[in-house]
């Protein structure tokens, strides 16, 4: 079917291995964000804070250059509570992100109907949604748990011996706390994306479903004299989860239980499956 | 020995508590397909099911011999689909599109490039290709389904109505752009649509659906070639010696009076044969046709059928 020759001809080359072709979806959707200049703006803006941290830390461990700032060494720790705010602060930052990205992640594909073009090929429902999901996974990474881990290895090397091997138990918490939120913060962002196609109204959804929730826990909090109502904030859940895997560092001890914000965030993430479930179909099938 | 193209067992569809296919029953051995029926004959059902989009609620689809609900992954390898409703992503190029969907289909870079393009000036888009498929006409949009639908170099190409929304020379275009398809390689076709003409003008074999259950299965080669047997004849002269003649060439006559004289020839007679033994007995043959059974009357028989057909052949 050479170009110059207009006919057609069957293909006889070789194929790709069928595992790793989700990522296909990836790498075209990262293409089309690094397209958009508002996009590149926003992950730099996401990664100075990380720039910030570094100095901290070349700072704390510089006494020259606290000499030279007059400084003393007051103020500058980096312990628990340093990489404990930087996963809180950054976890923030990824959640601005990926109310950019999330939404138009599967809605493009929705509005002119090319999923059933998708699904039509040796490629299933799950491997979609995967391929989408690691856009969002990778890029949420890339803003928290990759440049914590950054963080703490160049803390590592400018720290004193030994400080490697008795702070070394934090990646654990630093990776697990980032990787629940990313996760669900990415599901709830693709299921949004199903649901609704206009960019500005599934931003404004994906910040809803994380105050409304909120804010009626608040109030079923104040009317039954409770704390479970927190369990529909979100951002409280994942402090409690944070705050408790770095091992609660000078803070008022949170009131719910850590296994039940790890339970809701699993159920929150299981119901966004579901709705994507329902919604990415090759074919709708009208009840009646 | 070649497994036959598509094989229904019983197949039955159950969608949203409705029975859409109801036991379905048939083998279809062409290369060439054509999917007939009225609107919720089950005609985009079936389609679906056999990419597996839908699973049997009874009995099985085969197509190539792979289950389209247990092999529904390596049977959609095989496969490239047009479908009938929209389906693009409006701000991406042409030939990006293409290559987008190549590549899901397994082709390694490079390669879904270069088959996009070509796919893509194949289809006669070439100077479209990097405008956003969302800005083409419908007919161009049609022709950017199609080019998905080569690029990967499948066995079964699905049409689902191909032709909808084109003009007529679009549509011939695309109808000859199928025809040379199917010719240039061994690739199969299904194709679905409400225009019998299109049916005719690139199917070999034809299946035609009433209320989700087989009507007809039709060869349409066979019955072409049934039908250049079958002559109609208006003749002025000496009409029993000439029906008496064919008779003994091993011709089936019937005569209707008033010179009409109907023939069914047996292999090996040709017409001339006719024209041989009429001017050796002073006949004049004022008017011959083949009879035209044409898709169009097999289409109306198979719709005019009257009980509850029970979906076998």
């Amino acid at each position: 079917m050479a170009v110059y020759k207009r006919k057609y001809s069957p293909y006889v080359g070789s194929l790709t291995p069928e595992r790793s072709r989700f990522f296909v979806l990836t790498r075209y959707a990262f293409a089309d964000l690094f397209k958009s200049r508002a996009f590149v703006i926003l992950l730099i803006l996401a990664l100075v804070p990380t720039l910030f941290y570094a100095g901290y830390i070349f700072l704390a461990n510089n006494a020259t250059a606290q000499l030279l700032l007059r400084m003393n060494g007051n103020g500058f720790a980096v312990d628990t509570e340093f990489f404990m705010v930087l996963v809180i602060v950054q976890t923030q930052v990824a959640f601005l992100l990926n109310c950019w990205v999330g939404p138009v992640l599967i809605s493009g594909d929705l509005t002119n109907g090319a999923l059933p073009l998708f699904l039509s090929r040796p490629f299933s429902r799950p491997e979609y949604v995967l391929g989408k999901l690691a856009v969002l996974a990778l890029l949420l990474s890339a803003v928290t748990w990759i440049p914590g881990l950054l963080l703490f290895g160049l803390q590592s090397g400018l720290a004193a011996d030994g400080w490697f091997w008795s702070h070394l138990w934090m990646t654990i918490p630093l990776v697990f706390c980032c990787a629940i939120w990313i996760l669900m913060l990415s599901l709830i962002s693709l299921a949004v994306s199903a649901w609704v196609k206009l960019r500005i109204v599934a931003t404004g959804v994906i910040f809803i479903s994380f105050l409304v929730p909120a804010g009626f826990g608040e109030i079923y909090n104040g009317i039954m004299g409770t704390y479970w109502g927190r369990l529909l904030n979100f951002t409280y859940l994942f402090r409690v989860m944070v705050t408790k895997g770095f091992g609660n560092p000078d803070r008022s001890a949170p009131e719910m239980p850590v296994f039940a914000a790890w339970l809701m965030m699993i159920l929150v993430c299981v119901l966004a499956l579901f709705v994507l479930n329902v919604r990415l179909r090759a074919r709708e099938v009208v009840r009646g | 020995m070649m497994n036959p193209t598509i094989e229904l067992d019983g197949l039955e569809v159950q969608l949203g508590g409705r029975r859409i296919l109801q036991g379905l029953t048939g083998v279809l051995k062409s290369r060439a397909i054509g999917l007939l029926g009225p609107n919720g004959a089950g005609k985009s059902t079936l389609i679906n099911t056999l990419l597996g989009f839908h699973a049997p609620s009874k009995g099985s689809a085969r197509v190539f011999g792979l289950d389209s609900h247990t092999n529904g992954r390596s049977l959609r390898s095989l496969v490239g689909y047009m479908p009938e409703n929209d389906a693009f992503i409006s701000k991406m190029s042409g030939v990006r599109f293409v290559r987008y969907l190549a590549e899901l289909s397994g082709l390694p870079r490079n390669q879904a490039m270069e088959r996009a393009h070509e796919a893509f000036v194949y289809v006669g888009l070439g100077e479209a290709r990097y405008r956003p498929v969302g800005t083409y006409s419908l007919g161009m949009k049609q022709l950017a389904k199609l080019a998905q639908a080569i690029a990967h170099g499948p066995k079964l190409l699905i049409l689902d109505e191909p032709t909808n929304g084109m003009d007529p020379p679009a549509r011939k275009r695309l109808i000859e752009l199928i025809c040379e398809i199917r010719e240039a390689s061994d690739i199969c076709l299904l194709l679905s649509s409400h225009l019998l003409r299109d049916v005719e003008d690139t199917c070999d074999e034809v299946l035609i659906l009433r209320n989700g259950r087989i009507a007809s299965i039709c060869n349409l080669v066979e019955e072409r070639r049934a039908n250049r047997k079958f002559l109609e004849m208006e003749t002025f002269g000496a009409e029993e010696s000439f029906t008496a003649a064919l008779e003994s060439l091993g011709c089936e006559c019937a005569v209707f009076g008033n010179g009409r004289v109907k023939v069914v020839m047996p292999d090996g007679v040709e017409i001339r044969e006719v024209f041989k033994v009429a001017a050796d007995r002073g006949v004049q043959i004022r008017r011959m046709n083949h009879r035209r059974d044409s898709l169009e009357d097999i289409f109306l028989n198979a719709m005019e059928q009257t009980g509850v057909a029970d979906g076998r052949i």
